[in-house]
């Protein structure tokens, strides 16, 4: 059964109609008013700063979208995801600066394209790598091998390793200019909007397309009970790797496209609390859905620029804010978490629904 | 479409209705006609409406009505179904009248005695069955009536153990069908061909609310004749979607499935379950419907329990609309103008709750409404209109293929049942009894000559119902003549609207009102089980059962405040005096209600003669020592007090 609310006087003849994304009139005019407010609206109307709050969120939804598959879907409770993200960065800087690219894909601008692709790849298969574990292990213990994937990717070999190719040092500065897609040369916030946008779209489109075809109900139901799931016949090894390379690959897309906003990239911009950010993100948006991924991602970004806006104006009576920001902002992370985890323990998406249950059923309440 | 020689059937202009037109011949008419091109009905299976197109339909009734050739079936034998609606129950009704046999439809909940009755009666020779319930109802009485060859059952769940040689299956007769067909190709055809109209089509049992089934026999052109007609008065389109949950035996969903479905070529829908009728009626959003009073009673008593459960603001905004719709009903009902500022008013109403709630109820594309079969109260009448759905009443019966009187469009009173449709003449005999005279008026009573005499004389049909045609035409009707009440001061009084009055409550499921030559009115009532549980639940009231529940003084005074309001507008000796509530709900299978839930006044007054003494005593108890039997055939003894109260100004 489909779980859209369908008016009365709508009904499917078939099992295609049934899975359908768009299913009333009503639901299309609200996605084209989304996406005028996407494609429109916003860079029209929102300055440089905002834009680049936006470009963060959408970040943050890539970011977010591989955990809430993990550990949403899947059942598979992770805190190394920023280690996929890094690999999926550096891969991309890597293939940038160093490889010796033909010059016609040089000229055409596609050195930058196909770098995310592999990029994506290697990450997936490197996430699947430290998924192993997951055949064995559950829980706590799947907790600390992911973990894990974190210091061995980020702390070891990215540190150590990685970043002394070429003799740079810690980070990897882009010239301006290597960043190109096809004639386009990204180097305003708007065009890294304009990216961000494309790269969201298809990646929430792509997983949402596998959530509702077998590999997804398997997910789902390796998430319920594992047990079960195998005894209904999932191979439970097969799809939780699948779901780990997936993860991994969104990530990675994530990680390549955040070299498009940062002028230099270095180890810092993946530490492990950003893992745990992500985590707390989908706890807030909502764990077992991709609203809540977004949902998740707008709030944190949201909350965090406008404690900044009001930590500004004190700055000047009381200059130890500004300072400790970071402590702030660690803090208000932790009190959101709590807050969330007492008041509105299924997240913002279940708050969404509920608001929509509230429209659909009216004039009732059941 | 071109005129079709091989049936030797005009082509399809409008829907003439010749002598010669029969059900069949239609039905191949329209099948050539839609073809693939059109969805004849639905089925929601697996939690899709499955569609099945004309081509398949057609398909499917040639290959039955050819196998039930195969197996023996003769010109005149009678056929019967017996089943939930669903498309298989309407191919073997099809393919019956195809083969020239006639048709029978049993309801569904039928007791065996009934079943046995009725097949014994009609002479079936084959049955169809749906499924292991009905192959077992089947094989029980398969002893007693000889003249019942074959038994056909179509849903294959838990028949694997059933081997007896009078069993066979819908695909082993379609298979007979099939082989036959490659031996005579044109047989179908032919027979066909040879159908003319005044010929019996169904045999129809009516329900009776006094006496054993008889069986009307209505012909072919009966039926048609009458979609016709209603047709006429509200045009239905062939895109409409109708939903067809009510069982085959009653004329009503025959009217709406065969005799109007077919010539307007609607698509049928049928519901996954019987549970599950009204959620699939909200899915679909049907066009149009037709349903007894109870079905609507049941819609706004489930309003009327969900909006006590509401939120606040949801309540108050309900409450609003409500204000306004019956303001608009009324000024409709008195034929007045809608002042402008009242239309903003309408539109704030239907923006607000009005369009919501009729998508809930499935009432959102719903074009005419009808309801008929048993009176409906003015206060749900004025409901669904102040909601803005165009409800409206009918009156008919078995005996002339369904109605013959419908309210207009615009000419909607609630008191009254509307004027005859086109081809139909209505008058009252000096005795205030209705006939009527139709093309659709019945052939006679199946081997009952002396029913026929006393129902039909002159080609007037004699209904039984005691009525008025008021001034603007319309027909009022009354109740039936043996139940109409001589009230203490010598007015007649209709039992039936202080009892529609009564039931407005959600409180109250049924209501029984006593009163004929007494000196005061007193009523037994039946206690709605899940809405006073309910109330009872949030009140912290315990209780077990039915029983305890409707015995407990807080329903007793609960009970009261809705019979004080129901007696509010009423003359003094028309008003409830003295009421108890009943231990039980009142049930078809105990044979207090007819099978379209019609109250059989006196049967239930014969069996709780001592509640009626009661009543009419100065006690305030009365001890019962009673025998009930349950749905599945378990009886069990009961002993109990009930209470009588007095309602006092």
């Amino acid at each position: 059964m489909s779980t859209t609310w369908l008016p009365c006087g709508e009904y499917h003849q078939s099992y295609k109609e049934d899975h359908a994304w768009f299913q009333t009139t009503f639901i299309k005019g609200k996605m084209i008013l989304l996406g005028l407010i996407l494609f429109i609206f916003i860079p029209r109307f929102a300055d440089s700063y905002w834009l680049s709050v936006c470009n963060q969120i959408g970040y943050t939804v890539l970011g977010a979208l591989g955990v809430q598959l993990l550990i949403g879907f899947c059942g598979q409770i992770t805190l190394g995801h920023a280690a996929f993200v890094a690999v999926g960065a550096y891969t991309s800087t890597l293939l940038i600066l160093e490889f010796p690219w033909p010059r016609f894909i040089l000229d055409i601008g596609l050195a930058y394209p196909i770098s995310i692709l592999i990029a994506a790849v290697v990450a997936g298969l490197w996430s699947v790598i430290f998924g192993l574990p997951s055949a064995r292990v559950k829980g706590f213990y799947l907790i600390l091998t992911t973990m894990a994937a974190q210091f061995i990717t980020v702390d070891f070999i990215i540190t150590q390793y990685i970043s002394q190719i070429g003799g740079r040092g810690q980070a990897f500065s882009l010239p301006p200019g290597t960043i190109k897609i096809g004639p386009w040369i990204i180097d305003s916030d708007l065009k890294v909007y304009y990216m961000m946008l494309v790269l969201t779209i298809l990646c929430i489109t792509a997983l949402a397309n596998l959530l509702r075809s077998r590999a997804g109900r398997a997910w789902v139901a390796i998430r319920d009970n594992d047990i079960s799931a195998e005894v209904m016949g999932i191979n439970i090894i097969k799809y939780k790797l699948l779901a780990f390379f997936v993860a991994g690959f969104i990530g990675g897309i994530a990680g390549a496209f955040w070299i498009s906003n940062l002028a230099a990239i270095s180890p810092e911009h993946f530490q492990w609390f950003w893992s745990l950010w992500l985590v707390g993100v989908i706890l807030i948006g909502g764990v077992g859905s991709i609203h809540g991924a977004i949902f998740g991602s707008v709030f944190m970004v949201v909350v965090l620029e406008l404690l900044q806006l009001a930590v500004i104006p004190l700055a000047d009576e009381y200059p130890k804010l500004l300072m400790d920001f970071l402590f702030i902002k660690e803090a208000t992370f932790g009190l959101a978490i709590c807050a969330f985890m007492i008041f509105e323990p299924n997240g913002l998406a279940y708050r969404w629904w509920q608001v929509k249950n509230y429209f659909n059923l009216w004039p009732f309440s059941y | 479409m071109q005129p079709d020689d091989s049936t030797g059937i005009p082509s399809d202009s409008g829907n003439d209705i010749t002598p010669e037109l029969t059900i069949p011949k239609l039905f191949v008419r329209k099948a050539r006609k839609y073809g693939k091109k059109r969805v004849a009905m639905r089925e929601k299976e697996f939690g899709i409406w499955r569609p099945i197109t004309w081509q398949q339909y057609y398909d499917n009734v040639k290959s039955l009505a050819l196998g039930l050739i195969a197996l023996g079936l003769e010109e005149g034998d009678k056929v019967s179904m017996i089943g939930d609606n669903r498309p298989q129950g309407l191919w073997g009704e099809m393919a019956t009248l195809c083969a020239r046999g006639i048709g029978v439809w049993l309801f569904q909940d039928c007791l065996i005695d009934e079943v046995k009755y009725i097949i014994d009666h009609s002479d079936t020779k084959f049955i169809f069955g749906e499924g292991q319930e009905e192959v077992d109802k089947a094989l029980s009485i398969y002893d007693e009536c000889p003249k019942l060859k074959k038994i056909i059952w179509d849903d294959p769940k838990g028949m694997r153990h059933y081997h007896q040689d009078c069993l066979i299956s819908l695909k082993e007769v379609q298979e007979l069908g099939r082989a036959l067909e490659k031996e005579k190709p044109h047989l179908f055809d032919e027979m066909i061909e040879k159908g003319r109209g005044d010929e019996v089509a169904l045999l129809f049992y009516t329900s009776g609310t006094t006496a054993l089934p008889k069986g009307a026999l209505l012909s072919h052109h009966n039926m048609l004749t009458m979609g016709k007609h209603l047709m006429d008065v509200d045009p239905c389109k062939e895109t409409d979607d109708y939903v067809s949950y009510l069982p085959f035996a009653w004329i009503g969903e025959q009217m709406m499935s065969i005799s109007c479905g077919l010539q307007i070529g609607y698509t049928l829908n049928f519901p996954e379950e019987p549970e599950t009728a009204q959620e699939n009626i909200r899915e679909i959003g049907p066009h149009v419907m037709f349903a007894p009073p109870r079905m609507y009673e049941q819609m706004t008593r489930t309003v009327q329990v969900k909006y006590l459960d509401a939120t606040w603001t949801k309540r108050k905004f309900y409450e609003l609309s409500t204000k306004i719709g019956y303001h608009i009903a009324d000024l409709k009902f008195s034929k007045k103008p809608i002042p402008w500022y009242w239309k903003v008013l309408q539109g704030f109403a239907y923006l607000t709750v009005q369009k919501k709630l009729k998508d809930h109820l499935g009432l959102s594309r719903v074009r005419n409404a009808y309801t008929g079969g048993a009176a409906m109260g003015p206060d749900h009448f004025r409901f669904f209109h102040a909601l803005g759905v165009n409800l409206k009443q009918i009156y008919g019966q078995t005996e002339v293929a369904g109605i013959s009187v419908v309210h207009r469009n615009d000419d909607i009173k609630f008191d009254t049942v509307g004027r005859p449709i086109p081809g139909t003449e209505i008058k009252i005999t000096e005795e205030g009894e209705i006939i009527t005279r139709s093309p659709s008026v019945f052939l006679g009573y199946y081997k009952n000559p002396e029913a026929t005499k006393d129902t039909l004389r002159d080609g007037w049909l004699y209904s039984g119902d005691k009525g008025f045609i008021d001034d603007d035409g319309h027909l009022v009707v009354f109740d039936r003549t043996k139940d109409v009440f001589i009230l203490k001061d010598g007015r007649p009084f209709a039992p039936q609207y202080l009892e529609t009055r009564l039931k407005f409550s959600p409180y109250i499921k049924d209501s029984w009102v006593i009163g004929d030559k007494r000196d005061y009115i007193s009523a037994v009532m039946c206690i709605d089980y899940s809405v006073v549980g309910k109330w009872a639940d949030e009140k912290k009231l315990n209780y077990t059962s039915y029983q305890e529940l409707s015995q407990m003084p807080e329903v007793y005074d609960l009970v009261e405040h809705q019979i004080r309001q129901a007696n509010k507008d009423l003359p003094d000796v028309a008003k409830v005096r003295r009421f108890t509530n009943l231990y039980k709900e009142l049930d078809p299978d105990d044979d207090e209600l007819t099978r379209t839930r019609k109250l059989r006044r006196a049967f239930v007054e014969k069996r709780y003669q001592e509640i009626v003494n009661a009543l009419y005593s100065d006690r305030d108890a009365v001890h019962i020592d009673t025998v009930i039997k349950y749905e599945d055939g378990r009886q069990s003894h009961i002993k109990t007090d009930l209470k009588i109260v007095t309602i006092k100004d």
